[in-house]
């Protein structure tokens, strides 16, 4: 799975418009949306909050996660914890990227949630990469990790599956190494 | 309770706080480990000023106009009071100084700090300092002696020291406290205090005891303690007058003892039990300011509240009681409760005559109202008075408790006490924050927002559109210091008021013009200000204060100019209507006296409310008045109560939402921005703390639903009332809008009936359920005729005989009222013109009855389903009521159609045959007609029923007892059958009124068994066995398919004869015993029932034989016909 693809899965998720037009409920195949009536709050997908926005018809009113002090407690209790820790949305870096790529100017301190949402990624790939290398060290058979988002299984799966696979078939050669190479030879 | 304490608020961040009140108690000054010192007018203010002093602050005081501060760059500043202007460093520490006190005349200051010293610094000078050294550990806490002698302080190193401040020796030192190293680590921070006047005494807070220690004795005097003390006390704090001694503990409670008694007087519980660590009496009234560690503040008034005496003798005798019964205060081990005890201090008021002893709660309230009448501007000060009354109404209700007759201290100045008035309210814009504010909107409604700006580097104007396509955002400045604004669709109207140069001033933006100018401006006259404004379609207007409401059209024309009786409040406009809330009168106790007038500026301008008196809630003031987005006049109290304009009860108010019902915290509010009937919405914005939103961050808007505030909502039958008067509330603009000429869509009128009368019905079964049968018929008094109709097959099924028939008496009542209403031209029409008229005047009704009748009738079997038999036999209750409504019809000939018409549609088509014969000169023609509506829908009904319940037995009361799958079968065969054959009938008379209605007669009637008997079913039994005995090898349905060829055949006359038999003795013609079988019928019970068994067996005999093939082949029978 490519990242992209990630993101666009990201795109469905809900997020909380003021429009700035006047509009009839819009029937989708993925469901109903609006009625859009101008200032009054309103819940669409991102995709289309994005597609709003850039043609400016609404204001981005930011999800309840993306606050500066709910992002530190996340950040904080990610680097406390060796496991990880369940992220406000199974999006989170996905919309964090959107919205704040799309809507910077609706998002209230938006290089700080840029930088603390970043933190708490880092922090959690590096969990990811150390556990991937305790998980080839010790040479277990099977892992089991929570609250991973997608994107990060996104990030280290492709990779880590082919590792697995060389390492097995490294494995596979080397313990019948000393039949296999006098048949060989 | 007499004392109050009020819920805490946030005043700093967690941390360290201090607080203290200013000289002459005006406001509330704290300080916290966020570096700033706030200044509160009063616990509710809002938007207290913020100095920042520094990076933490760890301790102020305040006398004389200098704010000193001990903050964390290890220095003690002082700041100019109330500006908040640094004034220079007193003096440094090498650590940071933990706690700064004036001396009694505000000369000069100690200080004591982490590094061990304690300094004396005068504040005029600060060379002259002097430093008292001897402290092993970080000093905790000073206290000035009043006579400037000595200074007290308390440090980590256990010991309390007196110095003497002359020579800086250390005159006593007692090892009282816990040692530790560090202020932070200290159990309390033992802020201990002299006695104010000649510094008898010293407090000291000692674990959970005050000692009290003699002056210059330096002996330990006296120990204060309390039960409802389990923690450490951390501060002591005198009473102005030296009388009462208040400490608060590290867990929260706040004890205050009278200190010559050593009695308790007032117990307090910190709502979270957070730790005290300031504590400031109010130096004139009975009210503590604290804080806590976690940076709350809180006031705690009308400390020993009520305990005037009212007869000194009494209150000796009480207080020997109380000392003779000492040990009570043991029995209040629940801290949580403020615990007054009713203990007299007669004698501490005689002895202390005037010297700054409690005053009396009562008088003090008002005189502050009094003070502040001059600058009580903005909503703010009206609040604080309306709290300052709140808490004096409380102390009136304490004291009216507790001492019926009380007369007036003598310690006291007399005072009237009567009511008080109340400061009128100011003027204000609806849905605009105070002007005072630096950013603020001046108005938020439905079309957009306005905000103004209005700091040293700018004086704007932002106006934008909720919708962009109105018009663009606008950037204007505010050169003429616009204060009012208000925003319409098509216009931006700003005013401002007159300065010494300008006058006050009306602006005008009308963007949707067509020419090129779109401003204008107008002049007020000279020593005339605009008090409030306003924007409708087409016009504008503004109140002055001349008492003077002026009309422009929006482009700039002078309109009409009217008085105002009193100075205005507020203006709203939409549409065509202005409404304008202004002062009646004055109003008393907190209450404002206000009055609405509610005009009309169309063609025929009029005025519908005519000033009448406002109603708030007790001791509000307004907060919002407005229209809702569909023309309904509505207003917001600042008890968060919004009423509405119910035109359908001649103009009265009724309060639709309790905003603060729906608030989290005590002091949320919502600020309202907009109101909408269709769909249900109150549009608000939540404020956090707050009365109003600031404008940045940009708050979001919320919505509530409105509730009336009727009886017992839990139950089921108060919350569909609730429902109910809700929805015929909130489509009054329904009727308003339609009579004054504007269109609605047939579906924007027709659903709220839908709604209202789905709700009777719900409520009509309930009672029915509850065998509340009188209620039911009130019930079926609000119903719609045809909604009375189900309501009279609800009790028919649920065997409500005495309910059925009174509701069918209503039914023809309505129905004649119908007709009466239809007036006499109908006369003159044709029949069926009469009829058509008569249909289509309820058009709306009978078009969308089916789809809610058969939901309805779904809700009903739903009920009914639990008692299946009994459905059964409480079928035959239908056709009994049919002959009353029938005789009636017989004898006033006149009214025939209307009612024929309303019970044909009661009995869903039954009847028609009825009509056909009661209307002989066109037989055919209306019956068609009515047949035609009736068949529709009874066919829908039936249609949607057989799709939602296939199996089930729809119709029950035509059913024979369903308790066989053939029994099942047939009767859903009933069912069936009538619907096809009877649009059939629909469809076949609209192409050709020539069939002989006796055919189309037959065809209904042989196909709706369910009646009990039809024309076709008693020629039948009759020719039954006529036909056996011709074609003896027959089964059921081959004779009834025999016999229906032989009744075919059959003479139009003939046919009709057997009809009208069917249809019993209420046709006038028909005079045979047969014929009167039915009215018989009806009359009497057991007969009726023998019948309905009769029947029964023979409908259920007939029809058990038939199956799904012979109903089709049955209508294509019928068909066959056309």
């Amino acid at each position: 799975m490519e990242p992209a693809e990630a993101e666009f899965l990201a795109e469905k998720e809900l997020v909380t418009i003021v429009p700035s037009f006047s509009m009839d409920r819009v029937h989708l195949i993925g469901g109903d949306l609006g009625p859009f009536n101008p200032g009054l709050p309103v819940e669409v997908p991102v995709w289309l909050a994005i597609s709003l926005k850039q043609r400016q018809k609404c204001r981005l009113i930011p999800p309840e996660w993306m606050d500066v002090e709910k992002l530190e407690e996340i950040r904080d209790q990610e680097r406390k914890e060796d496991t990880f820790t369940p992220m406000p949305s199974p999006y989170y870096m996905e919309l964090t990227k959107l919205l704040l790529n799309y809507a910077s100017d609706n998002i209230p301190k938006a290089d700080e949630i840029r930088t603390l949402v970043k933190d708490t990624w880092d922090t959690r790939m590096a969990k990811l990469r150390l556990s991937a290398d305790s998980f080839v060290r010790q040479q277990e058979a099977h892992a089991k990790l929570d609250n991973l988002t997608l994107m990060e299984i996104n990030t280290i799966g492709t990779f880590l599956t082919q590792a697995l696979d060389h390492m097995y078939k490294l494995r596979t050669n080397l313990q019948p190494s000393g039949s296999a190479e006098s048949q060989d030879f | 309770m007499l004392s109050a304490q009020k819920p805490m608020r946030y005043g700093h961040t967690e941390g360290h706080t201090d607080v203290c009140f200013d000289d002459s108690g005006s406001c509330i000054v704290t300080c916290g480990s966020d570096g700033d010192v706030r200044i509160w007018e009063n616990l509710d203010d809002d938007d207290p000023k913020s100095i920042n002093v520094g990076e933490k602050a760890y301790s102020c005081a305040l006398k004389n106009g200098r704010l000193i501060t001990a903050v964390s760059n290890n220095t003690v500043q002082i700041h100019t009071f109330p500006e908040g202007a640094p004034d220079g460093i007193l003096t440094r520490f090498t650590m940071n100084a933990n706690h700064v006190v004036f001396n009694s005349d505000g000369t000069r200051i100690a200080a004591g700090s982490s590094d061990f010293m304690v300094k004396v610094v005068e504040v005029a000078d600060s060379s002259k300092q002097k430093t008292f050294r001897g402290h092993d550990a970080p000093v905790l806490s000073l206290s000035f002696d009043p006579m400037d002698i000595y200074l007290a302080s308390a440090s980590c190193d256990g010991s309390v020291r007196v110095w003497k401040v002359e020579d800086q020796t250390c005159v006593t030192n007692w090892l009282l406290l816990q040692k530790c190293n560090d202020v932070i680590n200290a159990k309390s921070i033992c802020r201990l205090a002299w006695q104010p006047g000649s510094g008898k005494l010293l407090a000291i807070p000692v674990d959970k005891v005050v000692k009290l220690y003699r002056r210059e004795t330096w002996d330990n005097q006296i120990d204060l303690s309390d039960t409802s003390i389990t923690q450490p006390l951390n501060v002591v704090v005198w009473s102005p007058c030296g009388q009462y001694l208040a400490s608060g503990s590290v867990n929260g409670s706040i004890v205050v003892w009278k200190v010559e008694t050593q009695e308790c007087i007032e117990r307090m519980k910190h709502e979270k039990s957070y730790s005290i660590c300031g504590l400031a009496w109010h130096p004139k009234y009975e009210q503590i300011a604290y804080t806590d560690t976690e940076g709350n503040l809180g006031l705690w008034e009308d400390i020993g509240g009520g305990k005037k005496p009212n007869d000194k003798v009494a209150s000796t005798v009480t207080k020997n009681y109380e000392d003779l019964f000492d040990g009570d205060d043991d029995d209040y081990l629940n801290g949580d409760m403020i615990e007054p005890q009713s203990s007299p201090n007669a004698g501490a008021n005689e002895d202390h005559g005037d010297d700054g002893d409690l005053m009396p709660t009562s008088g003090h309230p008002r005189r502050a109202i009094i003070d502040d009448d001059d600058n009580s501007l903005d909503i703010g000060m009206i609040k604080a008075n309306s709290n300052l009354l709140e808490k004096e109404e409380d102390d009136d209700d304490d004291q009216i408790g507790g001492f019926p007759a009380l007369p007036t201290s003598s310690t006291q100045q007399p005072f009237y006490d009567g009511p008080r008035p109340t400061p009128r309210q100011k003027p204000f814009q609806s849905g605009s924050t105070p002007v005072h504010l630096m950013h603020r909107f001046m108005v938020w409604n439905s079309v957009g927002i306005i905000r103004c700006y209005n700091d040293e580097q700018d004086n704007a104007i932002d106006i934008e559109f909720h919708d962009t396509s109105i018009h663009h955002a606008t950037h204007l400045p505010n050169s003429l210091n616009h204060t009012m604004a208000d925003l319409s669709t098509e216009a931006i109207l700003l005013a401002c008021e007159s300065t010494e140069e300008l006058a006050s001033k009306l602006h005008c933006i009308y963007f949707s013009s067509w020419d090129a100018n779109k401003e204008w401006t107008v002049d007020m006259p000279k020593d005339e200000d605009i008090e409030a404004i306003c924007l409708g379609q087409g016009w504008a207007a503004c109140a002055t204060s001349a008492l003077l409401v002026r009309l422009f059209t929006v482009g700039g024309v002078q309109k009409e100019i009217f008085c105002l009786p009193g100075p205005v409040v507020s203006m709203a406009g939409h549409g065509e209507q202005l409404m304008i809330i202004y002062h009646r009168g004055t109003g008393f106790d907190g209450d404002q006296c206000l009055g609405v007038q509610l005009m009309e500026l169309g063609k025929k301008k009029k005025q519908i409310l005519h000033g009448d008196p406002l109603s708030l809630t007790k001791k509000s003031y307004l907060v919002w008045a407005g229209f809702s987005a569909e023309g309904t006049p509505c207003y917001v109290d600042s008890e968060g109560i919004v009423r509405m304009l119910n035109r359908g009860l001649g103009n009265t108010w009724i309060p639709v939402c309790n905003t603060r019902e729906h608030c989290k915290g005590k002091s949320d509010h919502y600020w309202v921005v907009g109101i909408h009937e269709n769909p249900q919405q109150l549009r608000c914005i939540p404020c956090k703390g707050a009365r109003f939103p600031p404008t940045l961050p940009r708050p979001a808007v919320a919505i509530l639903s409105f509730t009336l505030p009727y009886c017992q909502v839990t139950t089921e039958k108060g919350q569909m009332e609730e429902q109910y008067w809700r929805s015929v509330v909130f489509h009054n603009y329904v009727d308003y809008l339609s009579k004054n000429g504007y269109e609605l869509d047939e579906n924007a009128k027709s659903q709220p009936v839908k709604e209202q009368q789905e709700l009777l019905m719900k409520l009509f079964a309930l009672s029915c359920k509850l065998e509340r049968e009188f209620r039911c018929v009130e019930l079926a008094d609000l119903m719609t005729q045809n909604v009375v109709n189900l309501a009279i097959k609800y009790a028919s099924r649920s065997r409500r005989l005495n309910l059925a028939e009174r509701l069918s008496e209503m039914a023809v009542e309505k129905a004649s009222e119908l007709a009466t209403a239809l007036g006499d031209e109908e006369e003159e029409e044709d029949f069926r013109t009469h009829l058509n008229a008569g249909y289509s005047t309820s058009a709306t009704e009978w078009g969308r009855l089916p789809g809610r009748s058969a939901q309805q009738d779904q809700e009903m079997e739903e009920a009914e389903e639990s008692d299946g038999c009994e459905e059964a036999e409480g079928m035959p209750e239908v056709p009994k009521q049919r002959p009353n409504p029938f005789s009636k019809a017989v004898s006033s000939a006149e009214v025939i159609t209307p009612k024929s018409a309303v019970i044909a549609s009661s009995s869903q088509g039954r009847v028609n045959p009825f009509k056909v014969s009661s209307s002989k000169k066109d037989p055919l023609v209306p019956s068609a007609n009515v047949l035609d509506t009736m068949s529709k829908y009874s066919r829908k009904i039936s249609s949607s029923r057989a799709v939602n319940k296939q199996s089930s037995p729809v119709i029950k009361p035509l059913i024979p007892k369903p308790k066989s799958k053939q029994a099942s079968a047939a009767s859903f065969f009933q069912v069936r059958t009538p619907s096809s054959s009877e649009k059939r009938v629909g469809e076949r008379e609209e192409k050709a009124g020539n069939e002989p209605p006796a055919v189309q007669v037959t065809a209904q009637d042989n196909t709706e068994n369910k009646r009990p008997k039809t024309g076709f079913q008693m020629w039948l039994e009759e020719n039954r066995a006529n036909i056996l005995t011709d074609n003896p090898g027959l089964n059921e349905a081959e004779v009834i398919k025999e016999g229906m060829s032989r009744f075919r055949i059959l003479s139009t006359e003939e046919r009709m004869v057997w009809t009208e038999k069917a249809k019993g003795g209420a046709v006038n013609d028909l005079t045979e015993d047969k014929k009167r079988k039915r009215p018989t019928a009806a009359e009497d019970e057991a007969k009726k029932n023998e019948e309905q068994k009769s029947e029964d067996s023979n409908v259920s005999k007939k029809k058990k034989p038939l199956d799904q093939s012979t109903n089709v082949r049955l209508s294509s029978f019928a068909f066959k016909q056309s």
